[in-house]
């Protein structure tokens, strides 16, 4: 066992440094567990240096050199995890890319893929063989892509890695990001914000020592997988078994089965993973079970429920899981992943806060925690040091005057984890900061300098000078029998003729025209009413497949208003109700954006 | 155990019921996704209880050529052939 590191002592060092030191340990590493297969491939810390080493090599063989891009996509863990360091240290610059959404949605993948590829520059892009057949046309579309190159051909080669000289300030590696408004962009991150980082989130946030061991489902293309459980193990020689995102998406309980047979210390999901294995997870599957070894259980990437959390802790008391494991979490790709965390040991903290003046006057002030008009906001702790959050006026265009404690607004960042910009994106980086510090887009308010996020702010609806957020209307919406869950909007409008803001909720329902769907109505009104004083003026029950959605799956909300606002929206239920094939060949995703998409991506797929 | 196709359908609605939203008819043309609104994750339980009942592995590649009811029961009644155990 080793002793507690000292966080002053802090030295930051590449990711290659840290690959290069963690090779003296031929104890742990990295396990990779694949569903139908009993062979566990592992490899120590010494092993992941060789096998990188390889992957290196024949990436150079290829023609790569140092600050060529090459994108990658692999959907087996093993695969990408050395493609990937390969890539690192030869000093060429990897640029993850999700896997096919299934055959059917594949010109949308096709199109996101393309404009990464050409976005990044990358000269290769390295995958399956089934994929390299998908991804056809491509190669000829990107004028920049000289190879699309089968994984396998790499793993055959036995070229030598050519050592080369990577510093801090060298660009690591690009996390594309997907936002509901704009195409992907090339988050930047230097071997400098990864090395801050991972320190602010090893060493600051979870106090990690080198016999705590993870385990993580997390898709590889996400910062939350890549950054948490690929990179951050690396640094500091810890133990992480892997398993394929879907599997755990199928058998929920895998995930828990792994915790405990290894004995893991440290995991991390969204809040619908831990929704998931409260649903899901039978009784009889507790047997056995031993989660007392837990001690960090990480929530982030997606807005968190405190119920959902508690659910899960009290199904899971029996089999040793500690409430006090929970460690909120609120970070983003372009702050490297973590922004600041709830402190290790303390569980889930929950602000209780009226309801009323966090929406009418934007001011979080406290409530009886269970009064009917409390509102419970997760609290995600305090920046890391050196690292600062501050919360401004949307309207303060160069971050000037902080707002107060307790007073909502726009989160803004400032720190060594902040990305430089985003790739080949000169305005799109301009807009993103205010003054020097990063404009997360993000509402929320800080209470005992600790982040406590609302809701996005561009969606925020405001009726009566009164601030409404659409993720808890929808939240509402959702709750109600027939509503189809993850399939609901709400949005705010002006138009057509009224002078304040008008409140609209579209949901997508299997229930028939008629009847059924006014009773709906009744109910989703009743039920926005009731939870937040907010009167809807329009619902709207929709067909399945009629919201409109990125190509990454994500509901687009904006999209949705200006539907609704020019007539179309009502248009589209009719139209696809009388063409059911193009209802057929609208892909549905539900739920929460690029993250689950990703996660799911591939299966849910449509043929065109 | 062996299986006919009928009681290969008949087990697919069984599982396929609990995800089915309100009353959707439930045909072998029915899309899972967008005729009978079971979501992603709903799908993936779905294909977990079909491994557990017909006691099969559905790898996930075939999963992208399945839309329909009828997909699923030729995925099901595919494999349960090729390993001798489908009586017709």
């Amino acid at each position: 066992m080793s002793s507690v590191r000292v966080s002053s002592s802090f030295t930051p060092r590449t990711v290659v440094q840290a690959i290069e030191n963690a090779s003296k340990n031929t104890q742990t590493g990295f396990r990779f567990l694949d569903e139908y297969s009993e062979a566990e491939p592992f490899f120590s810390h010494a092993g992941i240096e060789r096998a990188s080493a390889r992957f290196g090599g024949a990436l150079q063989s290829l023609g790569l050199g140092k600050g060529d891009r090459v994108a990658l996509i692999l959907p087996d863990n093993a695969d990408f995890v050395f493609a990937f360091l390969g890539a690192l240290r030869a000093g060429i610059v990897p640029v993850p890319i999700y896997p096919p959404t299934g055959l059917g949605k594949l010109a949308g993948y096709l199109d996101n893929t393309l404009h990464i590829v050409e976005k990044s520059g990358a000269s290769v892009l390295v995958t399956s063989a089934e994929i390299r057949r998908l991804l056809g046309t491509v190669q000829s579309r990107a004028p920049d892509l000289e190879q699309v190159c089968d994984v396998q051909n790499l793993k055959s080669m036995r070229e030598q890695l050519r050592p080369e000289k990577i510093e801090l300030d060298d660009v690591c590696f690009l996390q594309f990001t997907s936002g509901s408004t704009s195409r992907p962009k090339g988050v930047v991150l230097t071997h400098a914000n990864i090395a801050e980082n991972v320190h602010a989130i090893m060493d600051l946030g979870l106090k990690a020592q080198s016999f705590d061991s993870g385990v993580s489902w997390l898709p590889l293309y996400h910062d939350m997988g890549l950054i948490g459980f690929v990179i951050a193990p690396l640094y500091h020689v810890n133990a992480v078994t892997f398993l394929p995102p879907l599997l755990f998406l199928k058998r929920p309980v895998r995930w828990l089965e792994q915790m405990s047979r290894q004995r893991a210390t440290i995991s991390f999901g969204p809040n619908f993973a831990y929704a998931l294995c409260n649903k899901r997870i039978k009784e009889s599957e507790l047997e056995g079970l031993d989660l007392s070894n837990w001690r960090v259980a990480g929530c982030g990437a997606e807005p968190i429920r405190a119920e959902n959390l508690r659910t899960f802790a009290e199904k899971f008391a029996r089999v040793g899981f500690s409430p006090k494991a929970f460690v909120s979490c609120y970070g983003m790709a372009e702050s490297t992943l973590a922004v600041s965390f709830s402190p290790v040991g303390q569980g889930l903290v929950v602000d209780d806060v009226d309801g009323q003046a966090l929406w009418a006057e934007g001011k979080a002030k406290p409530a009886p925690a269970g009064s009917d008009l409390a509102a419970g906001i997760v609290s995600c702790g305090q920046a890391f040091p050196r690292h600062e959050v501050q919360v401004f006026a949307a309207a303060d265009g160069e971050s000037e005057s902080p707002l107060p404690e307790r007073t909502v607004g726009e989160l803004r960042l400032r720190g060594p984890s902040v990305m430089r910009g985003y790739w080949n994106e000169t305005e799109m980086t301009r807009e993103a900061f205010a003054g020097g510090w990063l404009k997360t887009g993000d509402i929320g308010y800080l209470a005992d300098g600790a982040v406590h996020i609302c809701g996005r702010s561009k969606e925020v609806i405001i009726v009566n000078g009164r601030n409404y957020y659409p993720q808890d209307l929808e939240w509402e919406a959702s709750r109600v029998d027939g509503v189809r869950k993850g399939n609901v909007i709400a949005f705010g409008t002006m138009k057509p003729t009224h002078d304040r803001e008008r409140v609209v909720i579209a949901m997508e329902t299997s229930l028939p025209e008629g009847e059924a769907r006014d009773a709906l109505k009744g109910a989703v009104r009743r039920s926005v009413q009731q939870a937040l004083g907010l009167t809807v003026d329009d619902v709207l029950p929709l067909d399945i497949g009629v919201l409109p959605k990125t190509s990454s799956g994500k509901l687009q909300r904006s999209k949705t208003r200006e539907l609704y606002e020019n007539g179309d929206l009502l248009a589209r239920t009719s139209f696809r109700r009388t063409d059911t094939a193009s209802v057929v060949k609208e892909v549905v995703k539900s739920q929460v954006g690029y993250f689950r998409h990703a996660l799911l991506g591939g299966i849910l797929g449509k043929k065109e | 155990m062996t299986w006919t196709r009928d009681r290969v359908r008949e087990e697919i609605i069984v599982i396929l019921k609990p995800h089915v939203q309100a009353d959707a008819p439930l045909s072998e043309t029915s899309q899972l996704v967008a005729d009978l609104g079971i979501d992603s994750l709903g799908v993936m339980e779905v294909v977990a209880d079909l491994e557990d009942k017909f006691k099969l592995h559905i790898p996930d590649d075939a999963l992208r050529e399945v839309e329909t009811v009828g997909d699923v029961a030729r995925a099901i009644t595919t494999r349960l052939e090729r390993e001798g155990r489908l009586t017709s």
